[in-house]
């Protein structure tokens, strides 16, 4: 894994395909998936869906991009606004971090 | 004898498993009453049943308008609307209620229940024996298990409950006012909720309300002697919520080989298939007796009553604490969960087809009701609170 290289549209694709697996194929009720969409007001994804969504990251990208560790560093009101821009951009930031 | 003083929210779940416990404190000599909003809470209650308001009827009528907590709130914002608009502002409002209707019942025990935290800020104030009083097994484990900000958050909150109450600060740091360091009465069983998380003597009682006296007013004759047959509700709170779930569930049951009860407004099932009976009330019990499958939106009477009866599930879970009481249901392997939001008909049917014949749910199901009904329910509750009576 330490030589992918991964950009905000590779991310976005592939987040797309990972959510359409955990919620199912009607995740686009509202139009598709954007930077700006909101977990919880936009596709209300629920506790359980956020789990199989860390592990489907963590089978896509490996060991560094840590989602859960990411979102026990949030507040209530972090989770709430969280977007799927947000977690394209903390993937993308994840895998430009040096191997170490 | 002893006076126990239960102290509770005006939520129907909340309040109906302390009335079968109630009544048998009284069968043997104890003196009973309740405390809470006034009105709302009163109307759950028996007839000649002892009720102390807590506060103003302003303020249950203040607590009324919340009473539909914001039925378009899902997941995160749902908890943090419920946290932070309904039960912090309801424990504030009920403190010196409660602490009133203490002196004047003169009770010896609380009851508190997890939704009425005031009960337990007045016992640790005046330093009563007090129980905690389970309704629904979501705060028995830890979903905030992966959030340690948010679990945090939410104990800072209550610790400042106390402090602006009255309450010690080094007794407010310590422990956790949902949770008695002397008694949990859990209305549900170790089978169902293995992974249990607090640090406390906890008396699994298994369900208090499967004794309840019912009014039969069901319409029998409209069903199919040997038809298999599901129950489908979404509770006191829900019903109104569901207008695509009741259109897939009228869908799913359209041809279906079973045969439906769906406790459901009228208006949302507006041409019902031929099969399908429509109820806007059910006496739960003697249906329970009657079907093979229920679909629930997971609330935690309903699964429980249900399992006690040995009858797998199909859990819909909307909210609050009903997504983790279905994920219990699946991990026991009692039943199968779909979508809420996102129900298809055929993702539902497919679903109760698998509760109606799958071998292996009914045996979970089965072995999860003989663990309910080994239990000891409100009698075991009865037993447990005797033994917090100080000695005179």
């Amino acid at each position: 894994m330490s030589t992918t290289t991964a950009t905000a549209e590779s991310v976005l694709a592939e987040l797309d395909r990972i959510l359409t697996d955990v919620i199912g194929d009607d995740l686009l009720l509202d139009g598709p998936l954007s930077m700006d969409t909101s977990f919880d007001a936009d596709l209300q994804l629920e506790s359980i869906e956020f789990v199989a969504l860390a592990e489907q990251l963590l089978e896509t990208y490996g060991e560094q991009v840590d989602f859960v560790a990411w979102m026990a560093g949030m507040e209530l009101d972090d989770i709430i606004a969280l977007t799927v821009g947000q977690v394209v951009d903390f993937v993308v930031a994840s895998l430009a971090e040096p191997q170490g | 004898m002893a006076r126990f003083l239960f102290v509770v929210p005006p939520f129907t779940g909340h309040v109906n498993p302390t009335i079968a416990v109630a009544a048998e404190l009284a069968r043997r000599g104890h003196d009973v009453a309740w405390t809470g909003l006034p009105g709302a809470t009163e109307g759950l209650l028996p007839d000649g049943a002892t009720f102390v308001p807590a506060t103003s009827s302003e303020v249950a009528a203040y607590v009324d308008e919340l009473g539909d907590r914001r039925p378009d709130l899902r997941g995160a914002a749902a908890f943090k609307f419920l946290q932070e608009e309904v039960l912090l502002p309801l424990a504030g409002a009920m403190v010196a209620g409660v602490d009133a209707a203490v002196d004047a019942f003169g009770a010896h025990v609380l009851v508190v229940d997890q939704q009425a935290l005031a009960g337990a800020v007045v016992a640790r104030k005046r330093g009563l024996p007090w129980a905690t009083s389970a309704t629904t097994s979501a705060e028995l484990v830890d979903p905030l298990a992966g959030l340690p900000l948010v679990a945090e958050a939410m104990h800072r909150a209550r610790v400042e409950l106390q402090l602006a109450n009255g309450v010690a600060p080094e007794v407010a740091e310590a422990g956790d006012l949902r949770v008695s360091p002397h008694l949990v009465v859990a209305y549900t069983t170790a089978e169902l909720v293995p992974d249990v998380a607090v640090d406390a003597p906890i008396c699994f009682v298994g369900s208090s309300t499967t004794g309840r006296t019912e009014v039969d007013d069901f319409p029998w004759d409209e069903l199919e002697a040997d038809r298999p047959t599901v129950l489908v509700s979404l509770g006191t709170l829900n019903a109104d919520a569901g207008e695509r779930f009741w259109a897939a569930a009228a869908e799913a049951a359209r041809d279906a080989s079973w045969q439906a009860i769906f406790v459901a407004p009228d208006a949302l099932v507006p041409d019902p298939p031929p099969n399908v009976v429509v109820r806007t009330r059910v006496p739960q019990l003697a249906v329970l007796r009657r079907v093979q499958a229920v679909v629930t939106h997971a609330g935690h009477n309903t699964v429980c009553e249900s399992l006690a009866a040995g009858v797998p599930l199909v859990v819909a879970p909307i909210r609050d604490d009903q997504p983790v009481v279905a994920d219990q249901v699946v991990r026991a392997g009692a039943g199968v969960r779909v979508k809420f939001n996102r129900i298809k008909a055929a993702d539902l049917g497919a679903a109760i087809d698998a509760a109606l014949t799958d071998p292996g749910l009914r045996a979970a199901a089965e072995r999860i009701g003989a663990s309910f009904a080994a239990a000891g329910g409100a009698v075991a509750a009865a037993d447990a609170l005797e033994a917090l009576v100080p000695s005179a």
